[in-house]
């Protein structure tokens, strides 16, 4: 039968017609009338003037934003790296137990995951409280004395990417084992007769096979942690807010609390072109390494 | 099917004159501790009183930056409550968003009220431009607890029972270190871990100076930098000699205190509720709270006012029922406030503080008197709890406290981040 290339087309508008129109809709017109908020003094709610580019020279001349830049980069690098490798290797860990017992070692990782972050930051506020915290114990043997970790300004971004770690890595672990689990046993049974060294068998063949799980994780936790806020809000809260500030959290702080919705627009429009390139560049890079 | 839709219509159209006789006011607030449940009761009471006239549906919701931005975004749309407590502070961000309804002085005489029935400041605080947009109900500012043990160990107690010999910088420095000497672990607790907090107690030694923070465009005008380096400089010294521990959180203040691990505290009237339940199960010394001593040139202490506000409702204004009820709630909260002092705030009706009932409640009647020394914050869109001036304090004062930077340095970068507001 001969297709009609016309019929074809009008089909293929007509089933995607639905999600094209959603998605303009509810996607790409907000993003764009952002970037027109952009323009103007808008406050959070309700129409402002327009000022040109007076919010993006604001912004290029506000020292909190490049604070905010530094510190989200900072944490970005303090926990996605790390914390993809901690999740791969405890993943190395999980795989060789077998049964109910490595169901129930990967329930125990995964457990924080399901913890809304509230319920995160009551835990270890208390844990680290600087009168009362059971890890004073071991901080007071390392310092000298008690810490605050949260209003010590060094230690304030390692201490929320640790529990950052915590809390998110069993759902690295999660897709690690899934990764782990499809290939095949006898490519390690070959290998083995082979005379293959343990280290060789994971350089040679757990590593390139696991290789796309890796990116995968690596991209999900980079856009992940560039867009972190709760757990910085929350144990900066009341202290040191601008030396600790992210992006996200500066976003908020300018549209909701100073009531400058074209500022705060502003500042999203940037996080969004560094997420952008970010993980189009990342996953790039690690796509053409991954072809070697 | 077409039967019981007729049925439900008829039963609608019969039971329709008697659900109009109910007004439902839709009732929101932020008060989520002691005095939370303190406010609840009175809500139930109001209900009681009221039924099948008027019912208060009420709701409680997150305190700070959120409530006030949903207020501000149902506001908006028409979505928001009929009547909701607000921060006195806040009212000017509000007013300049519109999600206000000015009240008029017909409305205030309708609940018996007038500028005569409140303090001086807590009036002019719920005004803006001459525009009256809450009606005051309490005020709420920060008093000294103390363990009457533990200063009576240490001869601070007076002959009327008060502590005694307080006032001047030299001799409260004086008191601290008797109650060291004597074994204290602390001598006074003060939130040190959040300069965002303690700026109402910096901010009250400011005004103690005579001093004041300023406003849009000069927030520390003349030699108030130099006063406001002084009263972040007290705490600092208390840090320093050991007298306040420091990095020290809500929470752990209060613990510490109602352990008895320091026998001064400085912190909100809100926290009376605690002493008193605690007291009251036997598991607390002796306690009392009085207006902060004078540690400068005259009395002063750091105030906010709960007040209750109608929102501009936009699109769905308010018929005249609903007002009037709105009208009546708010009357009979504010005349029934007495209780409300149970949760430590200072009723705003002076009408209810000057009843012998108020006048025999300890230690509430003790530092009532405090409301004729209070300081509001500045009016200003940045200004207020939970606000940007907030938190500069909060960036500036933390490590100031604490002796990471000095007193001076910190005042600048204050002054440096208000400057930079728009």
């Amino acid at each position: 039968m001969l297709r009609n290339r016309r019929n074809e087309l009008i089909v293929a508008y007509l089933l995607t017609g639905p999600f094209i129109a959603i998605y303009a809709w509810l996607f790409v017109w907000p993003t764009i009338q952002m970037v027109m908020l952009t323009f103007t003094d808008a406050p959070l709610i309700g129409e402002g003037k327009s000022v040109g580019l007076a919010n993006y020279i604001r912004m290029f001349n506000d020292p909190v934003f490049y604070k905010a830049v530094k510190n989200t980069a900072y944490f970005v690098l303090l926990t996605v790296i790390p914390g993809t490798a901690i999740a791969l290797l405890i993943a190395l860990m999980v795989a060789r137990l077998s049964g109910w017992l490595q169901s129930l070692v990967l329930a125990a990782f995964f457990l924080p995951f399901i913890l809304p972050v509230t319920v995160v930051y009551v835990l270890w506020d208390w844990l680290t409280n600087v009168q009362f915290g059971m890890l004073q114990g071991p901080i007071d043997w390392i310092m000298g004395r008690n810490v605050n970790v949260w209003r010590t300004i060094p230690w304030f971004m390692p201490g929320v990417a640790i529990i950052t770690i915590w809390w998110t890595n069993g759902f690295s672990i999660l897709l690690f084992l899934a990764g782990l689990r499809n290939i095949p046993r006898d490519l390690y049974e070959a290998a083995a007769l082979d005379g293959a060294t343990r280290w060789q068998m994971f350089t040679r063949i757990t590593w390139p096979l696991i290789w796309p799980i890796t990116v995968l994780c690596l991209t999900i936790q980079l856009i992940l942690q560039l867009k972190i806020f709760d757990q910085v809000y929350l144990f900066a809260i009341g202290g040191r807010t601008q030396a600790t500030m992210v992006l996200v959290q500066y976003v908020y702080e300018s549209a909701f609390q100073r009531n400058a919705g074209g500022y705060a627009a502003t500042i999203a429009l940037a996080l969004f072109v560094i997420v952008v390139a970010f993980s189009v560049l990342q996953y790039q890079i690690l796509r053409i390494r991954g072809q070697r | 099917m077409k039967r019981l839709f007729g049925a439900a219509a008829l039963a609608a159209t019969l039971s329709a004159p008697m659900a109009m006789a109910t007004e439902t006011v839709v009732w929101w607030d932020f008060l989520g501790g002691g005095d939370g449940v303190r406010m609840k009761k009175l809500i139930e009471d109001f209900n009681a009183a009221n039924a099948g006239k008027i019912e208060i549906q009420a709701t409680t919701l997150d305190w700070g930056v959120p409530f006030y931005t949903k207020v501000q975004t149902s506001a908006a749309v028409g979505e928001g409550p009929d009547i909701m407590t607000y921060h006195a502070s806040r009212i000017p961000l509000a007013v300049s968003q519109g999600t206000l309804t000015e009240i008029t002085a017909d409305d205030m005489g309708k609940m018996g009220l007038s500028a005569d029935s409140f303090a001086a400041e807590t009036w002019d605080a719920v005004n803006v431009d001459g525009k009256q947009y809450a009606v005051p109900f309490d005020t709420h500012p920060i008093v000294l607890y103390y363990n009457k043990d533990k200063l009576a160990e240490a001869g601070l107690i007076g002959a009327d029972g008060l502590p005694a010999g307080l006032d001047g910088l030299d001799n409260f420095t004086a008191a601290l270190q008797k109650l060291k000497d004597a074994g204290n672990e602390n001598s006074i607790v003060q939130v040190t871990a959040d300069g965002n907090f303690a700026f109402r107690t910096i901010y009250s030694f400011l005004c103690q100076q005579n001093g004041s923070i300023g406003s849009d465009g000069d927030w520390i005008p003349g030699d108030n930098a130099q006063k406001l380096s002084n009263a972040v400089k007290v705490i600092s010294d208390w840090v320093a000699n050991g007298y306040t521990p420091s990095y020290t959180d809500y929470p752990a203040t209060v613990a510490l205190f109602t352990s008895g691990a320091s026998p001064f505290m400085i912190n909100g009237v809100w926290e009376v509720p605690t002493m008193a339940d605690l007291h009251a199960k036997g598991e607390l010394f002796e306690w009392g709270a009085i207006e902060l001593p004078v540690l400068f040139d005259r009395p002063c202490t750091y105030a906010d006012s709960h007040a209750f506000a109608i929102p501009n409702n936009v699109g769905k204004e308010a018929s005249p029922e609903k007002h009037a009820a709105v009208l009546e709630v708010i009357k009979y909260m504010s005349d029934n406030s007495l209780f409300w002092a149970t949760a430590g705030h200072v009723p705003a009706n002076k009408a209810v503080t000057e009843t012998a009932d108020y006048k025999a409640m300890q230690p509430q009647a003790t530092y009532a008197k405090l409301t004729a020394n209070q300081v509001f914050d500045p009016k200003s869109v940045h200004a207020g709890v939970a606000s940007a001036l907030f938190d500069a304090a909060g960036n500036a004062f933390t490590a100031a406290m604490n002796g990471e930077t000095d007193p001076d340095s910190a005042v600048a970068e204050m002054k440096a981040a208000l400057d930079a507001l728009q």
